[in-house]
């Protein structure tokens, strides 16, 4: 009796394995291309860097997506352009090897490095310059609006391209050095969000969306080669994660390590190595003119002097950023070093609002759902009640909910946000953004600088431009988030500084 | 038999027919949209409507819902708003890894609530009887993400002994595999073990009164001889329903261990396609944990049958 029923729980228990078994296969989790290396005392040139970031991309095409993680991973490594910006935000060339613009600003003669392939194996060449710059007019993301100057190009010859503007636009370069300047093989166009086919040390091995994509040695590279054999990029949509990861030996580096609070044991850590270079991100508390008690510049002036940035980046940041006092971040060629306009002053604050007029001042602050933005939130939430303005602070889902009600529907009074686009200051240039500023002079200075055919009369016309937008204190610009990266001892030549373009990998070794 | 499967059959497809259009709306009332949420801070309104109409999204909601109903009659489970990829392959693969956990946090509770629970239930009474009921006590009450966070602190950054996180497929190593799923399974298994562990100490307390035990000492069993033979397998029918129940418990266990341990499972894949607002991908989520559940169910119902002769017979 008791070894029938002994045989049927064996058979209760070999039922429930073979159904998981059945079920799940064996190839669970399996990343769509397997690779089999994962050497880690393997000699340097067959190295595997193992980097950890935080925001995943949904998919490969930046061309239709936004959110600067996937051109972060591609650029540079996977897609190159013909210009791109070195690490103190210098454009110099890349496919090109160099350029002439022309006396009235219209035309930039492109000449191109030759021999350079597609790792499809398509020639790089004058006719693929005319594809990649013309299509950047059917872009749906990351602000194609930026080259709407370029006209067309033209094939001079295989190695020569002419590029021509309807008007002068002295930022052309810049936008050429980053996203939108890639270089695309026109015919491996059908599928960029699965397929990235691009001229750079890289090429995509696979992408296990938002958890792990992984870039192995293009061989047949132009340039010098990786100084690795792959990249594994890892993703962590929780800070704590990604340090753990990092303690514990899953990663070799984390790059924009967002959990401050463990800044300093990994300092104190002899093992690891901690980098702050300097980020294109600017953190700014925006208040929405249409609100007519914000419209009043002296009321946006009191709340600039009520709130203490220093308490600010205390909170959000640990203490590791870099406090701005305009729109303009410190690596801009239009940042103007000067004294805080507005200093903590919650005296001269009480003063300009009882010039206003304004008494009991209620205002809604709608906050992302981002631990930045909530330690940003209670700290300006008591400096407002000290002045005597009550904020009410409503949390929003990030991104859904904040792009939907306070970006898309302007349905907020305060808010705060990272804007991490490099130089989206001339968002103050645009009436119907977010925040409503609108500025007829600050306009007139954005297209002048536009306009601009050299280099110093751009950066004039910017400051301008930057320096009437503090004077109207469209914003209270809090800080410049620092790019950290944590790394082992074995990691060597990772990029410090944040471009807003790719991280640059190629140059990366890993030792031991 | 034939009609058990049919009728269950039917409760599948009206249970999952319900969740999809209880989702699609609740989807929709949220705020948010998936254009919007994939284009970034600086898209022009133009590039916005032009997304929304190549998604499909500037239809009405009943013909969204009709079109996407329509995909799944051909067996598809549609293409992502995010990824631009079919969402089924992807489902498929996280379904995996997630029934994988489960089965391992299964084991794991399974591993800690016999031994204990037996050995509660036999010093009952005794100073070691109670501390390991206490203990329990203790188990149940550390919610799992805890759990992991402190196994994570002890076992990977401190001892550098396992892994933080992260997973390893199978095929691509069985070591790595194991290595990477030891934590997350005793994260979600000491909790659920910790139940049921006392579930089964409160049922062969239940048992050792019946009559039949005393028979069974009566003939000379000791009691530890009695509760084997007689005692565990009358005990484990109540703990088979409860294990049913907890299993649908550990599925959304397992989605919180997931997030903690950054496992590419169902929970990730949900989390990430609700704050894309990717109404596909959540859809195909949400009929693959329907489907795992009443699966799982109908398992659980295999089970008892095996235990428990009585109701072969019934059937």
């Amino acid at each position: 009796m008791s070894t029938r029923r002994g045989r049927h729980a064996l058979a209760a228990i070999g039922l429930l394995v073979a159904t998981a078994l059945a079920v799940t296969g064996c190839t669970a989790g399996a990343s769509p291309k397997p690779t089999a290396s994962s050497s880690t005392a393997a000699a340097r040139a067959d190295a595997t860097l193992r980097l950890g970031l935080a925001a995943a991309p949904a998919n490969l095409d930046f061309t239709s997506t936004g959110g600067a993680a996937i051109f972060q991973a591609l650029l540079g490594n996977v897609y190159e352009g013909l210009l791109r910006l070195d690490q103190d935000g210098k454009v110099v060339p890349l496919l090109a090897t160099g350029y002439t613009v022309s006396r009235d600003g219209l035309t930039y003669d492109f000449t191109l490095r030759e021999g350079v392939k597609f790792s499809n194996g398509s020639p790089f060449d004058a006719a693929a310059v005319k594809f990649s710059l013309e299509r950047v007019k059917t872009w749906k993301a990351n602000t194609p609006g930026n080259l709407a100057a370029l006209d067309h190009v033209e094939v001079v010859s295989p190695t020569e391209a002419k590029v021509v503007l309807t008007k002068p636009d002295a930022t052309v370069p810049f936008w050429l050095a980053g996203p939108l300047g890639a270089m695309f093989s026109p015919d491996a166009v059908d599928s960029l969000a699965t397929k990235a086919v691009g001229t750079g040390p890289f090429t995509v091995a696979s992408y296990q969306t938002g958890v792990k994509l992984v870039l192995t040695r293009n061989d047949a590279y132009w340039g010098a080669k990786a100084l690795v054999k792959q990249v594994d990029l890892d993703y962590f949509a929780d800070a704590s994660a990604a340090a753990n990861a990092m303690r514990s030996g899953g990663v070799d580096a984390l790059y924009q390590a967002e959990a401050y609070d463990q800044l300093a044991s990994f300092k104190a850590d002899p093992r690891f190595t901690v980098t702050a270079g300097s980020s294109q991100a600017v953190v700014v508390l925006s208040m929405n003119e249409a609100n007519p008690a914000l419209a009043d510049v002296r009321v946006r002036q009191a709340i600039s002097h009520a709130i203490d940035k220093k308490a600010v980046v205390a909170a959000a940041t640990g203490g590791v950023a870099t406090e701005l006092h305009g729109p303009a971040v410190p690596t801009d060629p239009y940042f103007v070093r000067s004294d805080e306009p507005y200093p903590y002053d919650p005296a001269a604050a009480k003063q300009l609002l009882a010039d206003a007029g304004v008494t009991g001042l209620n205002l809604t602050f709608t906050v992302p759902n981002r631990p930045y933005a909530q330690a940003i939130s209670q700290v300006v939430q008591s400096d407002l009640a000290a002045v005597g303005i009550t904020a009410t602070l409503q949390t929003q889902e990030f991104p859904a909910v904040w792009v939907d009600k306070t970006l898309t529907q302007h349905q907020f009074d305060l808010t705060v946000v990272n804007h991490v686009e490099p130089r989206n200051v001339t968002n103050y240039g645009n009436p119907s953004y977010y925040w409503s500023y609108s500025n007829p002079a600050v306009g007139k200075d954005f297209a002048a600088a536009k306009a601009a055919t050299d280099e110093d009369s751009y950066i004039t016309h910017m400051t301008d431009a930057v320096q009437a937008i503090i004077k109207d204190a469209a914003g209270v610009w809090l800080y410049n988030p620092p790019n950290v990266v944590v790394a082992t001892a074995a990691v060597h030549g990772m990029p410090t500084n944040d471009l807003g373009v790719g991280i640059g990998l190629a140059g990366v070794s890993v030792t031991g | 038999m034939l009609l058990t499967v049919l009728r269950r059959l039917g409760v599948f497809a009206l249970t999952a027919l319900v969740a999809s259009v209880v989702v699609f709306v609740l989807l929709a009332v949220l705020p948010g949209d998936p254009a919007r949420a994939q284009l970034g801070l600086d898209a022009t309104p133009d590039q916005v409507a032009a997304l929304r109409h190549q998604l499909g999204l500037d239809r009405s909601l009943p013909a969204q819902y009709v079109h996407w109903l329509g995909q799944l009659a051909t067996g598809s489970l549609g293409i992502s708003y995010s990824t631009r990829a079919p969402v089924g392959p992807e489902v498929l693969n996280a379904m995996q890894v997630s029934l994988l956990l489960v089965l391992a946090g299964m084991v794991v509770a399974a591993l800690i609530a016999l031994p204990t629970g037996l050995l509660a239930a036999v010093r009952q009474g005794r100073a070691d009887g109670a501390a390991l009921s206490a203990a329990t006590q203790v188990g149940i009450s550390v919610p799992s993400f805890l759990a992991g966070l402190l196994l994570v602190t002890v076992f990977a950054v401190r001892l550098h002994w396992l892994p933080s996180g992260g997973w390893v497929a199978p095929v691509d190593g069985v070591g790595g595999f194991l290595r990477h799923l030891v934590l997350p399974a005793l994260a979600l298994g000491l909790v659920r073990g910790a139940i049921l562990s006392r579930y089964l100490r409160s049922a062969l307390l239940d048992v050792q009164r019946e009559d039949f035990m005393r028979t069974a000492r009566a003939k000379g069993m000791t009691r530890w001889q009695a509760l084997r033979r007689h005692g565990l397998r009358n005990a484990l029918v109540p703990v088979v329903t409860v294990t049913g129940v907890e299993l649908a418990g550990l599925l959304v266990g397992a989605v919180v261990i997931e997030t903690v341990f950054v496992i590419p499972g169902l929970g990730s894949l949900l989390l990430r396609s609700v704050a894309n607002r990717d109404l596909v991908e959540v859809q195909a989520v949400v009929m693959v944990v329907v489907l795992l559940v009443l699966a799982l169910n109908l398992l659980v119902d295999l089970v008892y049958v095996l235990v428990d002769p009585r109701l072969r017979r019934a059937r």
